[in-house]
């Protein structure tokens, strides 16, 4: 692939990473915006809008609440930040070194962890329900993002005729190859499942529980002010990246490469973002934490389980 | 123009709101979530949206008579939201206690206590009359980055 060459600093920093993905996820957060003030009839921001909103919190005065831990406080958004940009140079063109599933899993609950260190830092009241609600969400969504991958790495190492493969770039090769997992019916309830996983990862309207701007006035995110929470906005761009990335090569990685690859990447992206995310998001009410502890334990989990035997029974004649 | 001052024109499109209900009978803040949420007076064209916490704000919106139970909470909840800030006071409550003004209870007109930039007069004012407000307040925000 086009990066296995380029120093992985590189990748981190400048392109895919940093820089470039801090653009496409600004971007996409601006796409998404406009959609959803089109949906409701109204005109809407302009699409550099959450750019705005960054160069805006730089020029605000940073405030901190006397019973804060300062070091966590002021440390959590930024290790949940720089946790997003080591991933997104493995779903975008994943090598053996930076295409490991498992390692990609671990990053991918920083994020939330950083966002409840945050809300516990506080020492808000606010910050603490956001934080347990938070919780509660990813011992809600974790289970069925797990079993997710199990059932795509089956399904790729019983074809490819190895043990279960857990490296992206096998996947992706393999995709590309001899077809999109999209297409195949035995994945069809794992993709279902990964569809409601990605949502409540991103923490968007129907699962936004932890930072309910109504009833626990943003949660974890209600101290923070200023560049901080500059901050946590640019973490949850790169994250809106990593997860609809991740979506694009567990699924429905595109047999391109160069530029027109790069091009019909960002259009997934995009289509991704703008039906599974905007249209959930302003179609949908928000639930209750006992609503979509119970519903992601019922529904997501169970399709996804039955994904994994899906895989694994429909896989067992060209195993090894 | 300097590459600081356009980093300032670039912040000023993006003001925050946030409103304070100091007593108010609950005329103006209906007024004010039409104003953001109807189609038609739509204000996140200009960059607003609607916080839920003090320290995400850039603009203030105040209503209400400033009853004397709320003082000291108001007084307390605007103290928390960061500098630069632009306040905005919408109703006719803010300026002179409209329907409640010689009641023992207020403390009307609130700029003894908040240092009101902008003043929306009406019961309740027009949402044309508000974004209105709201865009000279995004003017005086823009001196004050």
């Amino acid at each position: 692939m086009m990066t296995s060459q380029l120093p992985i600093l590189v990748a981190a920093l400048v392109f895919p990473g940093g820089v470039f993905a801090l653009a496409l996820g600004l971007a996409l957060k601006g796409a998404d915006r406009r959609f959803a003030a089109r949906l409701q009839g109204r005109v809407g921001p302009p699409l550099v809008q959450p750019l705005f909103d960054i160069v805006k919190l730089g020029f605000k005065r940073t405030m901190a609440p006397d019973v804060a831990c300062s070091p966590v406080f002021f440390g959590a958004p930024l290790i949940g930040a720089m946790s997003m940009l080591l991933p997104i140079a493995g779903v975008y063109a994943p090598n053996a070194m930076t295409g490991d599933l498992l390692v990609l899993l671990y990053l991918l609950t920083v994020p939330g962890i950083a966002l409840m260190l945050a809300g516990s830092a506080s020492g808000s009241p606010y910050g603490a329900i956001g934080f347990s609600r938070e919780m509660a969400m990813m011992l809600a969504y974790e289970g069925p993002i797990v079993l997710i991958v199990v059932a795509v790495a089956l399904r790729v190492g019983a074809a490819t005729g190895q043990w279960p493969v857990f490296s992206l770039s096998e996947i992706v090769a393999y995709q590309q190859a001899h077809g999109a997992l999209l297409f195949d019916p035995v994945m069809w309830p794992t993709i279902v499942a990964f569809a409601f996983f990605y949502p409540a990862n991103l923490g968007i309207v129907p699962f936004d529980i932890p930072e309910a701007e109504t009833e626990v006035l943003e949660g974890p995110l209600l101290e923070y002010s200023g560049r901080p929470l500059a901050l946590f906005k640019v973490m949850s761009a790169l994250k809106a990246v990593v997860v609809l990335g991740l979506g694009v090569a567990l699924f429905m990685p595109l047999p391109l490469f160069g530029v027109v690859g790069l091009i019909g990447w960002l259009l997934q992206l995009l289509v991704l973002a703008l039906v599974g995310v905007t249209a959930v998001r302003v179609g949908a009410g928000r639930m209750r934490i006992d609503q979509a502890f119970v519903f992601f334990l019922k529904w997501p989990l169970a399709l996804a389980l039955i994904g994994v035997v899906a895989a694994a029974y429909f896989s067992a004649g060209v195993a090894p | 123009m300097t590459f600081v001052a356009k980093l300032k024109d670039i912040a000023a499109r993006s003001p925050w709101l946030y409103r304070i209900n100091a007593g108010s009978c609950n005329g103006c803040d209906v007024e004010l979530a039409t104003t953001a949420l109807v189609p038609r007076y739509d204000v996140e064209r200009l960059g607003c949206v609607y916080c839920g916490s003090p320290r995400h704000a850039d603009i203030v919106l105040i209503t209400g008579p400033l009853t004397k139970h709320v003082l000291a909470a108001a007084q307390r909840v605007y103290a928390e939201i960061p500098d630069p800030k632009v306040t905005v006071a919408v109703g006719v409550c803010p300026i002179s206690g409209g329907i409640f003004r010689e009641s023992y209870a207020v403390c009307a007109p609130i700029d003894q206590y908040f240092p009101v930039d902008v003043n929306v007069p009406g019961c309740p004012p027009r949402p044309p009359a508000i974004v209105e407000g709201v865009a000279k307040a995004i003017a005086i925000w823009r001196s004050r980055l």
